[in-house]
């Protein structure tokens, strides 16, 4: 807990400072800016325990190990549907298909965010455990996209049980 | 004067590349023929062009606090553009569009 909470307190003074700190390190530190700094850190921090209590530690290091291959995978989900766009005839074959996941709703949630950028696929929510997925193309070979990415997130999750993948299926 | 000159290239090229992205995006939004399909169009093609823009940004920036403020205005428009895509899609399928 006091660990998370430094954490977050960590991360929102560094926000802080991205929006404020023009004037530099040293300008910040003022006695008046921290005047307004600190109580706007504390009353973000005090907000964001409300809105979502930690109930798992932040894994930041391993958060930032998956930056590389978003990046990667959302450049590569920009170029192959502005492709598709500037087609003379738009290659748009629309399809659906269905995963199980075996994340946390919120950890779905993050997984449907992640594959709603990620090349050809585009999450639309759960239904009964299975998360509704929709590809651009049916032809496309983005069947395996879900099952990929949710193993590439599987380790944020933590616990020991969630380390398991599965395929996508039809 | 040479970094100058790059500094000013690097930034021409990337937002251009950014601005191509978006007319991408938006051509498909035009062009695709279902909501599904033009929500992939708006969130990974406008996605990257914002990326493509703040990094070109970046060149120009007078200090790391305004660098770090554009990645954080791409980091925030990058959770949004997730979240908002699974809601309008969910939304879209709950009202009976189905392709």
């Amino acid at each position: 807990m006091a660990l998370s909470l430094l954490k977050r307190g960590i991360f929102l003074a560094l926000v802080w400072l991205a929006l404020t700190g023009e004037g530099g390190l040293a300008a910040a530190l003022e006695p008046e800016a921290l005047a307004f700094g600190l109580p706007s850190v504390m009353a973000a921090l005090w907000l964001s325990l409300r809105l979502s209590p930690p109930l798992r530690p932040w894994r930041i290091w391993r958060a930032l190990r998956l930056l590389p291959g978003f990046v990667a995978g959302s450049v590569a989900g920009g170029i192959d549907v502005a492709r598709r766009a500037l087609q003379r005839r738009p290659a748009v074959r629309s399809g659906w298909l269905t995963h199980r996941s075996h994340l946390s709703p919120p950890g779905r949630v993050v997984l449907g965010g992640a594959l709603s950028l990620m090349p050809g696929t585009l999450a639309a929510g759960c239904h009964k455990g299975r998360l509704l997925v929709h590809v651009i193309d049916r032809e496309g070979g983005f069947e395996t996209a879900a099952g990929r990415e949710e193993a590439r997130l599987a380790p944020l999750a933590g616990g020991e049980d969630e380390t398991a993948s599965t395929g996508g299926g039809a | 004067m040479i970094a100058e000159f790059l500094r000013d290239g690097l930034s021409v090229a990337f937002t251009a590349l950014g601005l191509f992205f978006f007319a991408a995006g938006s051509l498909g939004l035009l062009r695709f023929p279902d909501v599904f399909s033009r929500l992939h169009a708006l969130t990974k093609a406008d996605n990257l062009g914002l990326g493509f823009l703040a990094l070109g940004l970046m060149f120009q920036a007078p200090g790391w606090a305004v660098v770090a403020k554009l990645a954080l205005i791409w980091a925030l428009a990058l959770l949004a553009a997730g979240t908002v895509a699974q809601l309008v899609a969910r939304a879209a399928l709950m009202k009976g569009e189905r392709r």
